[in-house]
């Protein structure tokens, strides 16, 4: 897995928020476009991209894009 | 695998009763405008729902769901032999809902009536255990209903769920049939690790109703629930229902063969247009073969199988048999795909309560 590309697969669920914003520390729940439907669209793109089902929990307990990573990545091991 | 086939039974009619009252999703107040509004509506392609009072049950929809049935079919009540209630919104703790329509409905004192407290899945799962008690011969008439009041269940302050989830309810008429009866064809599935992905922790036995349980909390922004509400996770349903049900559909081709070129019609459980169209897309099956009716009814649970061929799909069923495929998938977690050919079905024109 590369990160970069996550951050960019990440980045693709958003409409709105400009690209730069997003690194592998950002907070993206306090990201002002995040809503659960964007949550929704992290989980389907995770499920594509990666063929890993991510839970609300592991959503929930992620602060930055980087803890996401961590998470896609030891379920995908 | 838990695999099944059932001979000699076949759908011969069908009828759905839906609340008068709609619900809009573009007008609801939990919105702060329109354009919220209209971005969930985008997702989920649920425009609006219908919406019972708060004197109407789901068995009261079946009455008229099946008074019309009947007389569309010309059956007579007392021919009834089977009579299946699928329903979490249950009129009673005791007795079954089943037991007090019997009455209501004038079955006979001697006709089989259970209650089959199954959510989305339950239209094909009730479909397997009717079929399967009249495959040995005996009961030649049987009445399958599957009904819902989800708005009665779920906080209206539950912002996740308001929008998606209506109240109908469907009633399938069966017969046992050694001609003209092709096979119905079964796949079960359930994983109990995913009992809270969709629960109402209180006013079972185990948490039972205590004044702590009626009071309404705020336990995210913007969404309020009591403890003996519905609860649905919908990250952990989403991951779900965007996995297991193409899993089993292409369990159910696989294990019966099935050419999907045939199919005529893929009947998916109205979760949400999101969810559906990666099922339809991951099974292969084109668009003018997935008929919907989320848009106008929302997420019906166990009903929205029966009601999208009851409001979509009346004319094809009337007409020549097709070939179709069906998966019911939500709360349990559990899921059923069934394979089965319908054709010449009565289908009832949708009545209004």
């Amino acid at each position: 897995m590369d990160i970069q590309e996550f951050i960019e697969n990440f980045a693709a669920q958003f409409d709105e928020t400009d690209e730069a914003l997003f690194t592998a520390d950002t907070n993206f729940k306090q990201l002002d476009e995040w809503s659960s439907l964007t949550a929704l669209s992290i989980i389907a793109m995770v499920d594509d991209e990666y063929n890993v089902i991510i839970k609300g929990s592991d959503i929930i307990n992620s602060e930055t894009i980087s803890d996401l990573y961590d998470v896609v990545e030891k379920k995908r091991s | 695998m838990s695999q099944l086939t059932i001979n000699n039974v076949r759908i011969v009619g069908m009828s759905a009763c839906v609340p008068a009252t709609v619900e809009d999703n573009l007008t609801l107040p939990i919105y702060k405008d329109e354009n919220d509004a209209r971005k969930v509506i985008a997702s989920t392609g649920i425009e609006r729902h219908h919406k019972v009072d708060e004197n109407t049950t789901a068995s009261d929809l079946t009455v008229a769901a099946f008074e019309r049935l009947l007389q569309d079919l010309g059956w007579d009540s007392q021919e009834v032999d089977c009579f299946a209630y699928v329903c979490t919104s249950r009129d009673y703790i005791a007795p079954q809902t089943a037991c007090v329509l019997q009455d209501r409905l004038n079955l006979r004192n001697d006709c089989c009536v259970f209650d089959l407290p199954f959510g989305c899945s339950g239209w094909v799962y009730g479909m397997s255990i009717v079929s399967s008690l009249m495959s040995h011969g005996t009961f030649k008439r049987a009445i399958l209903v599957a009904a819902e009041t989800n708005t009665r269940n779920r906080n209206p302050r539950d912002t996740a769920v308001r929008p998606l989830f209506g109240d109908a309810a469907t009633v399938t008429a069966l017969e046992f049939s050694t001609e003209n009866s092709r096979p119905m064809n079964f796949m079960f599935g359930v994983d109990g690790k995913g009992y809270d992905a969709v629960w109402a922790p209180y006013g079972g036995i185990r948490n039972p109703v205590t004044p702590e349980a009626l009071e309404e909390k705020e336990v995210s922004p913007g969404v309020f629930r009591r403890g003996i509400d519905m609860i649905v996770n919908g990250m952990d349903v989403f991951g779900f229902a965007i996995k297991q049900p193409p899993h089993s559909l292409k369990e159910l081709i696989g294990t019966f063969n099935i050419d999907v070129e045939t199919v005529d019609l893929l009947l998916l459980h109205q979760a949400n247009k999101f969810i559906d169209e990666k099922i339809r897309k991951a099974v292969g099956i084109p668009a003018e073969k997935t008929p919907y009716c989320l848009e106008e009814y929302g997420n019906v649970t166990s009903a929205s199988i029966p009601l999208t061929m009851v409001t979509r799909c009346g004319e094809k069923l009337s007409g020549n048999e097709l070939h179709c495929i069906a998966c019911g998938f939500g709360v349990g977690l559990a899921w059923a795909s069934m394979e089965f050919y319908a054709g010449g079905v009565k289908i009832s024109d949708l009545v209004t309560y």
